[in-house]
């Protein structure tokens, strides 16, 4: 094997199971749309 | 936690000699859009009613930006950034702004002009995804519903499309092709809130399929305890026979929910989720804000 491939696989044997074991990114995405200049809850 | 603003946000309607107090309720609320956290906020017809100038004036030197990846001037230089890149929850998120083409929905006078629409947000995700990275694209849409859909079905490089314009209020997340459309509510009414979880690559799938299944399966638990109850007491032959039955169909019911519940969620990397909250009296006001609001809109007023 050469060192460019064993590179390679040195690399993909230390992101594989970083990958694998890392718990699920979260995240919340909050909107707000079409407010239309309102500015008090009755307005 | 990422805050954005699908746009039409500062004036009622297109024409501004209607509303004598609209600069005062525009200046307010772009106020408090910074000082609330947004992020981003795309331009729609309904925010250049007082110009461009207006709008850079009040946000200049904000954290909070206007974005539009497609409203030029005369001579074609963008007036608004395309995009945003905003990174929460350990993930990079693409934020772009598109506003109405020139057109009967961008009733705006000359200078102010809108490029069509998909091939300036197609571009603006493709450079997103090649230059920037990000782990995702949101494209806040100021723009008619159909024109809406057409580019949720056709933009490559898009995970979600919020949409602006008519005010269509709140609804379900809709899978359109290659993105899927989210409705942000309207009028201050509620906001959306969409919990993402990813974990890998691939197409988000919407959690609100399961959540349903798995809803429905605990009525129809309810149920079958309510027939396993009467069973247990009732003598009549013909009554039991019935309650037998009804059981078993039941329990039958149960596991058809129980197994597309885990088939909507299982073994999925990307995943979505839709609800809103309800912006209603119980939800308290902050004093300061509210004095600011009874200066523009006395209580009483026919505003108000």
């Amino acid at each position: 094997m050469s060192p460019r491939l064993r590179g390679f696989v040195a690399l993909a044997l230390l992101l594989v199971p970083v990958w694998a074991s890392a718990a699920p990114k979260k995240l919340v995405l909050v909107f707000t749309g079409d407010n239309g200049g309102e500015i008090a809850p009755c307005g | 936690m990422l805050v954005l603003d699908a746009g039409n946000a500062l004036f009622k309607s297109t024409d501004i000699r209607e509303e004598p107090t609209a600069r005062a309720r525009a200046e307010l609320l772009l106020q408090q859009m910074e000082a609330q956290g947004y992020a981003a906020m795309a331009v729609g017809a309904r925010d250049l009613m007082l110009g461009v100038d207006f709008l850079k004036a009040r946000t200049k030197g904000t954290k909070f930006k206007l974005l539009s990846a497609n409203l030029t001037d005369a001579k074609g230089q963008l007036l608004f950034p395309a995009s945003q890149v905003v990174t929460a929850g350990g993930l990079k998120v693409g934020v772009v702004g598109v506003s109405p083409p020139t057109g009967p929905a961008l009733p705006q006078a000359p200078p102010v002009r809108g490029l069509p629409v998909l091939p300036a947000v197609s571009a603006e995700a493709r450079r997103l995804r090649k230059e920037e990275h990000v782990d995702l694209v949101v494209v806040l849409a100021a723009v008619p519903y159909d024109a809406t859909v057409r580019l949720a079905q056709d933009v490559e490089g898009v995970d979600f499309v919020v949409q602006s314009h008519e005010g269509r209020g709140e609804g379900m997340a809709q899978r359109q092709g290659l993105a899927t459309l989210i409705p942000p509510g309207e009028r201050g009414r509620q906001v959306a809130k969409l919990d993402l979880s990813i974990d890998g690559p691939g197409p988000f799938v919407d959690l609100s399929e399961s959540t349903r299944a798995r809803e429905s399966q605990r009525m129809v638990e309810n149920n079958i305890a309510r027939v396993k109850e009467r069973l247990g007491t009732e003598k009549d032959a013909a009554q039991r026979e019935m309650l037998t039955q009804t059981l078993t169909s039941f329990e039958e019911r149960r596991e058809s929910l129980r197994k597309l519940a885990d088939a909507a969620s299982a073994g999925k990397s990307r995943t979505h989720l839709l609800s809103y909250v309800q912006l209603t009296e119980s939800v308290a006001a902050d004093p300061a804000v509210q004095q600011r609001v009874d200066r523009i809109e006395p209580p009483g007023s026919a505003a108000h």
